[in-house]
């Protein structure tokens, strides 16, 4: 795990330009949002999520996430069913500020098209790069 | 709802505008516009950065842009609003670069903020009068004391000047406040009160001059010197704080309605008399919960509240904002000072006829080390008895006591209420008998 001005990467994952990780597990993908991304929203109070069984598709919104102040797209990094929803984030949204990559996960989808839709993800060395852009430009 | 918002200002009362339209409309586009390079910072934070709390003027930008990308709030800085057309509901701007854009508006946003102002003081176009406003004020100035300035003449004695003047000593300045009239923070405390905080900073260094006005600026292009009821200053660090003015020149171009205080008149929503068009913040003016007249209160605070009512109205949902009693709190070096509601000037003004009762207290058990003075002053008005102001001065612990005299104010709590309300203490926390309900029973006595 790699600390970009304080903004966590850990290796293992693939990352989307909209602030959320996948992790490949077998036959399914973990997805989630970045450590960078919680701290921009702050405290987080609720994160609407689909449910078992909903489609989602790569760079189109599949839920919202809400803090004090802002409320923000959860934007699917890949396309695929929903096999299984985090319940513990729905009742617990401040999982997403405490351990947004491990406790924090967010949907388990069955991806519909991984081979094709990888590349466009950026891996963990390209994240870091990313990651070192976004603290540039502050 | 509404397609496009456009906010004009993007810091504190723009941002939590587009912040909570945001939140009401997930798909309307939303723009922000700033003549700033920087947007989101904190100006309230600029003198913690000159004095060295706070390492880098960086650190004070509170909505940096991954902010605004996540949020799908389009930031459009180093642009200048040129003009707005209420009729056509466009607004008109000029880049950087010079080009102009025609973009057109459902809703509108002002929060342009206030000036520095200077008053028609003879040479004030001279080179090197600085003031703090914007970030890059601060950068000047800290630039300035970098440089090696060793002394500095702040002209007015407000909040700004006042912090401003802790943190150039903090730097290790010379520094010579002058003010006007015959006290300091004139708009926040009574002169009583006022007294404690200058004994304070002038015991740190503080050179304070009231009843002093700025006469001339001399010098040949930039300033060397200024004359000050009738006395030549010299320094090397000139820094205006006269106060500041609403920014409504837009406004006022554009035909929307100025109030009584000359800032941008609006309604119980934020929104002026034109239609779709919200003002907040520095430039806007809304009323004062005890008097019920206008005011333009130009805090941090009010911007924040303002920006959120109005950010909600202007994406469709229904808000109201509900008044200003323009609480207000700081800290010049050890001591902290706060006000709520009306000073006794200010209810003078208002023909508000008040008895007032003042404490001196400690803020932990009075033989408990470490406690420090606290001076807590009420507020009361003759015929309700209810509480109208209050103002506190003391080494610790005045914020939350603030908090609770304007959550009384609002309440219309009336000082009977008060002497007998329930409050906790302990020891290393508190006095047995809190000083707010001790001052409340001064009131009393007066009122038997």
């Amino acid at each position: 795990m790699v600390k970009v001005d304080g903004y966590e990467v850990p290796e293992g994952l693939y990352y989307s330009k909209e602030f959320a990780w996948i992790k490949i597990e077998g036959e399914k993908v973990r997805m989630g949002i970045t450590d960078y991304a919680q701290k921009q929203l702050r405290e987080i109070v609720y994160a609407e999520l689909p449910e078992a069984g909903a489609e989602v598709k790569q760079n189109e919104p599949y839920g919202t996430v809400e803090s004090v102040k802002a409320v923000s797209d959860l934007v699917a990094a890949v396309s695929g069913t929903v096999e299984e929803v985090n319940s513990e984030v729905q009742s617990r949204p401040e999982l997403l500020n405490e351990d947004p990559f491990d406790r924090g996960w967010l949907i388990i989808v069955k991806p519909s098209n991984l081979q094709v839709e990888l590349p466009n993800l950026m891996d963990f060395n390209q994240a870091v790069e990313w990651h070192k852009n976004q603290v540039q430009t502050k | 709802m509404a397609k496009r918002i456009i906010v004009i200002g993007a810091n504190a009362a723009g941002v939590e505008a587009a912040s909570a339209a945001r939140k009401k409309d997930r798909t309307a586009e939303i723009i922000l516009i700033t003549q700033e390079k920087t947007a989101g910072y904190s100006r309230c934070g600029l003198p913690f950065v000159i004095g060295g709390q706070i390492s880098s003027f960086n650190d004070l930008i509170v909505y940096p842009p991954a902010y605004f990308q996540m949020l799908k709030l389009t930031l459009k800085n180093e642009t200048k609003v040129t003009a707005i057309n209420t009729k056509e509901k466009t607004v008109t701007t000029a880049d950087k670069a010079g080009s102009t854009e025609t973009l057109p508006y459902d809703s509108l946003v002002i929060a342009t903020g206030a000036d520095a102002f200077m008053p028609p003081i003879k040479g004030r176009e001279k080179q090197g009068i600085l003031s703090l406003r914007s970030l890059e004020d601060g950068e000047k100035i800290l630039q300035a004391v970098q440089n090696g300035a060793k002394s500095a003449v702040i002209m007015g004695a407000g909040l700004i000047g006042l912090e401003t003047g802790v943190a150039l000593i903090e730097r290790g300045l010379k520094v010579t406040v002058v003010e006007m009239l015959p006290q300091i923070l004139p708009q926040m405390l009574d002169a009583d009160m006022a007294k404690l905080v200058q004994e304070h900073l002038q015991e740190k260094g503080m050179c304070i001059l009231t009843s002093k006005t700025v006469e001339e600026f001399l010098g040949n292009d930039k300033v060397t010197a200024i004359m000050a009821g009738g006395e030549r200053m010299e320094a090397d660090l000139f820094i205006s704080a006269f106060g500041v003015r609403a920014n409504t020149k837009l406004a006022v171009d554009a035909g929307i309605p100025l109030g009584e205080t000359r800032a941008i008149k609006t309604n119980a929503r934020m929104e002026t008399d034109v239609k779709d068009v919200y003002a907040i913040g520095d430039c806007a003016e809304s009323l004062n919960l005890i008097t019920h007249k206008p005011t333009c209160a130009q805090l941090g605070t009010i911007a924040v509240r303002q920006g959120k009512v109005a950010g909600k109205n202007a994406a469709g949902d229904y808000s109201l904002f509900t008044g200003v009693l323009a609480s207000a709190v700081t800290r010049l070096f050890d001591v902290e000072a706060g006000v709520t509601g009306l000073t006794e000037a200010a209810a003078a003004r208002a023909k508000i006829e008040v008895v007032t009762g003042v404490i001196s207290s400690k803020t932990k058990a009075d033989y408990y080390p470490t406690a420090k003075p606290i001076k807590v002053k009420l507020v009361v008005e003759k015929e309700s008895q209810r509480i109208v102001g209050a103002q506190i001065i003391g080494g610790e612990e005045v914020t939350q006591r603030i908090n609770a005299l304007s959550f009384a104010i609002q309440k219309e709590m009336t000082v009977r209420e008060l002497a007998k309300a329930d409050t906790a203490y302990a020891p290393p926390l508190c006095e047995t008998w809190e000083p707010m309900v001790l001052a409340a029973e001064m009131v009393l006595m007066k009122l038997r």
